[in-house]
C-alpha cells in the first residue's frame, strides 16, 4: 500500500484527520499569528509586568511586561523551524544510508548498521548536551544534534523495509528492465515504505520539540534574547508560584503541537499494511 | 548451558566493541570543542609558562589522535581525570561514583512506576478494547507522550506540592540516609519521568496484547475449556511480555535522558545534573565521564534486556 493509498483511507480515519486538523491549525497560527499580534515579542514594558491573563493578554504577560502568547508564537516558529529542518536531515541521512545499506547489503550493511548501533547508545537528551558543549549554543548546532540523535532511527526502518520489499517481483521487474539503481530506490521502494517513515517523522519532530526545549529550559539551547518554548519557561519557572500561567500555558501549548503530531503518526500506523507495519517495527 | 555461555560471551564482547568506539566518540567531540583546558583549569590569567606546562603534562600539545589514544588509555586504567572547574581538583570518578546511586534511585523508581502503570492500563485497554475505558486510556495515553517531561514537572510541583502538600517541591533525602523520606522526596521527580514512559508502554502493551489475543494457539486453549483469566495470564500476556521487556529496554535511554532535565528541576544530586553543571562550566572531563556514564548504562540496561528475554523465550533453551 502506497502513500496514495494512504491517503484515499486517510480521508475516513478520524484519528489522522483530528491529529492532520490540530497540526495545520498549530502551523496556521504559528505562521500567520505573529503578524497579527499587536505585541513585540522581546520590547520590555513596565507598566505591565506579570499581568495574570485577560482579554489583552491571553497567555498573560512575562516579568519584563511581555504578552507571552505573542512570545509563544514567536518562539514556536524558532523552535519548529529547527525542529522540522533538523528532523528533515536526520530523515533524509538515514533513509538514504538506510536503504543503499539494505540494497548493496554485506559489510556495507554491517558498517553502517554497526555505526546506527553506536549512536542509539547515547541517550538522545545526552548526545545532544555534548554536542552543544562541543559545538556551543545554536540554531545550527542544534539542528546539527536533532539530526544526529534520530539519524540511526531512520536508518535502521528504512532499511529493514527495503530489505523486506527488494526480492518483490516489482523490483525485479524494474532491475530486469535495466533501470538505475538509485531510480530503482527512489521510484520504485521508496513510495512503499514512505508511509512507515511518514509515521517515523511525525513521532522524531515530536520528541524533537521536547529535545529542543528542554535544551533551551536548562540554557544550553539557542540563547536569548531569540524567544523559544523551553526559553519562555525557563523564564517562567523563575517566577512560577507568583506567575503560573507563563510556564503553564507554554507548555499547554507544546503539548497541543505534539499531540497533532502524535494522533497523525497513530493515524497512519493504523492504515499501514500489517506485514510491513511489523517489519518497519514502528 | 554452554551455548548461554557462548551467546553471554558474544553479547558482551559486543557491548565492550560499542563502548570502546562510543567513548573514542566521545572523547574525540570533546576535543574538537572550542575552547582551551588549559586555560579552564589555569585561569585566564596564567602564564604562558603554567599553560605550556599544563599543556605537556596532559599531552594537549600532541596530535588529536595521540590524545584520543592517551584518553582512552587513562580511561581502560579507570582514570576519569580531574574535574577542572565544578568541584576543583576532584577525581571525576568519584564525583560520578558520589551521585550514581541517585540518579539510579530515582531512574529504577520512575522505571518500576511506569511499568507498574502500564500493565494495569494496557490490560484494561486490551479487555475492554473498544469501550469507554479503552477510549478514555489510549487517549490518556496519546496525551502522556505529548507532555515535556519538565513541563510535567512544573504541573506536579503545581498541584501535589504546593496544592495539596503531599510531597516537597524540592530537594534530595538519599536512599542511604533515610528509606521512607528518600521515597517521599523522589516521587516527584520519578512521576515527571515515569509519566511519558508509562504511556508509551501502555500503547505498545495494547498493541502487541491485541494481536496475541487472535493467536490460534489462545483460541485452541480457549477449546480447551481454560477460564479466560487463566487463559489471559499464561496465553496472552505471557507471550506478550518478551516484545513488551524488549520495548522497556529500548526505553531506558530515553529515561536517562529525562533523567537529566528533571534531577535539575528537582535538585537531584544526580549524573544528570553533574553533567550540566559540567557543561555551564566547561569541565571536559566532567562532561566526558558523565557521558560515559550513560553510554555504559544504557549497554548494561541492553544487555540485561537480553538476557532476560532470553530467559522469557522458552523456544531460546539455553
Amino acid at each position: 500500500m502506497n502513500l496514495h493509498d494512504i491517503w484515499r483511507r486517510a480521508r475516513r480515519n478520524s484519528t489522522a484527520l483530528l491529529g492532520l486538523g490540530l497540526w495545520l491549525a498549530v502551523v496556521a497560527i504559528v505562521v500567520f499569528g505573529p503578524l497579527v499580534s499587536p505585541y513585540d515579542p522581546t520590547k520590555m514594558n513596565f507598566l505591565s509586568v506579570l499581568k495574570p491573563p485577560s482579554l489583552a493578554h491571553p497567555f498573560g504577560t512575562d516579568s519584563y511586561g511581555r504578552d507571552v502568547l505573542t512570545r509563544v508564537l514567536y518562539g514556536a516558529q524558532v523552535s519548529l523551524s529547527v525542529c522540522i529542518a533538523g528532523v528533515a536531515a536526520g530523515a533524509v541521512g538515514g533513509i538514504g544510508f538506510g536503504m543503499v545499506s539494505a540494497y548493496l547489503g554485506r559489510g556495507y550493511d554491517m558498517t553502517l548498521m554497526r555505526i546506527a548501533d553506536l549512536l542509539s547508545a547515547f541517550p538522545s537528551f545526552v548526545l545532544a548536551l555534548l554536542l552543544m558543549f562541543a559545538l556551543g549554543p545554536g540554531a545550527l548546532n542544534i539542528m546539527a544534534a536533532i539530526a544526529l540523535c534520530y539519524l540511526p532511527s531512520f536508518a535502521r526502518t528504512s532499511r529493514n523495509m527495503t530489505m523486506a520489499v527488494k526480492g518483490e517481483p516489482f523490483v525485479e521487474a524494474a532491475q530486469l528492465m535495466g533501470q538505475r539503481t538509485s531510480r530503482i530506490l527512489i521510484m520504485e521502494i521508496l513510495p512503499i515504505i514512505a508511509a512507515a517513515l511518514v509515521v517515523q517523522a511525525s513521532t522524531a519532530a515530536a520528541f524533537a520539540v521536547i529535545l529542543e526545549s528542554g535544551l533551551s529550559f536548562l540554557g544550553l539551547g539557542i540563547q536569548p534574547p531569540t524567544p523559544t518554548l523551553g526559553g519562555i519557561m525557563s523564564d517562567g519557572k523563575d517566577y512560577f508560584q507568583r506567575a503560573p500561567w507563563v510556564l503553564t500555558f507554554t507548555g499547554l501549548s507544546i503539548c497541543i503541537a505534539l499531540l497533532g503530531l502524535n494522533l497523525i503518526g497513530d493515524g497512519i500506523r493504523d492504515l499501514m499494511d500489517p506485514k510491513l507495519r511489523k517489519v518497519a517495527d514502528i | 548451558m554452554r551455548r548461554f555461555l557462548f551467546y553471554l560471551g558474544g553479547r558482551l564482547l559486543g557491548a565492550a566493541i560499542t563502548l570502546i568506539a562510543g567513548v573514542s566518540v566521545i572523547v574525540l567531540v570533546l576535543k574538537l570543542a572550542p575552547g582551551d583546558p588549559a586555560l579552564t583549569a589555569l585561569g585566564e590569567e596564567a602564564t604562558p609558562q603554567a599553560v605550556a606546562a599544563y599543556r605537556a603534562q596532559y599531552h594537549l600539545d600532541r596530535p588529536i589522535w595521540t590524545q584520543t589514544l592517551y584518553a582512552l588509555g587513562d580511561l581502560a586504567r579507570g582514570n576519569l581525570g580531574k574535574s577542572l572547574t565544578v568541584a576543583r581538583d576532584l577525581p571525576v570518578a568519584s564525583l560520578i561514583l558520589d551521585r550514581l546511586p541517585n540518579t539510579a534511585f530515582v531512574g529504577l523508581y520512575a522505571l518500576a512506576l511506569a511499568i507498574a502503570i502500564s500493565l494495569v492500563v494496557g490490560t484494561i485497554a486490551t479487555l475492554r478494547r473498544g469501550r469507554l475505558e479503552d477510549t478514555v486510556v489510549t487517549s490518556a495515553a496519546v496525551l502522556g507522550i505529548s507532555m515535556p517531561d519538565f513541563w510535567l514537572s512544573y504541573l506536579l510541583i503545581l498541584a501535589l506540592a504546593l496544592g495539596l502538600g503531599l510531597f516537597p517541591s524540592y530537594g534530595f533525602v538519599p536512599l542511604g540516609d533515610s528509606i521512607p523520606q528518600a521515597f517521599l522526596y523522589g516521587s516527584l521527580p520519578a512521576m515527571a519521568i515515569a509519566a511519558p514512559m508509562a504511556a508509551s508502554f501502555s500503547r505498545f502493551l495494547r498493541a502487541t496484547l491485541l494481536e496475541t489475543v487472535g493467536q490460534d494457539y489462545v483460541v485452541a486453549g480457549r477449546a480447551l475449556g481454560f477460564s479466560e483469566p487463566f487463559l489471559f495470564v499464561h496465553f496472552v500476556l505471557r507471550n506478550a511480555l518478551i516484545p513488551y521487556v524488549t520495548k522497556v529496554g529500548m526505553q531506558v535511554s530515553y529515561l536517562l535522558g529525562g533523567v537529566v532535565v528533571v534531577e535539575r528541576i528537582f535538585g537531584v544530586p544526580g549524573v544528570g545534573s553533574l553533567m550540566v553543571d559540567g557543561c555551564f562550566g566547561r569541565d571536559y572531563p566532567l562532561v566526558q565521564g558523565c557521558a560515559l556514564t550513560f553510554v555504559g548504562l544504557v549497554l548494561a540496561t541492553n544487555l540485561f534486556i537480553d538476557l532476560v528475554c532470553a530467559r522469557l523465550d522458552p523456544r531460546r533453551a539455553y
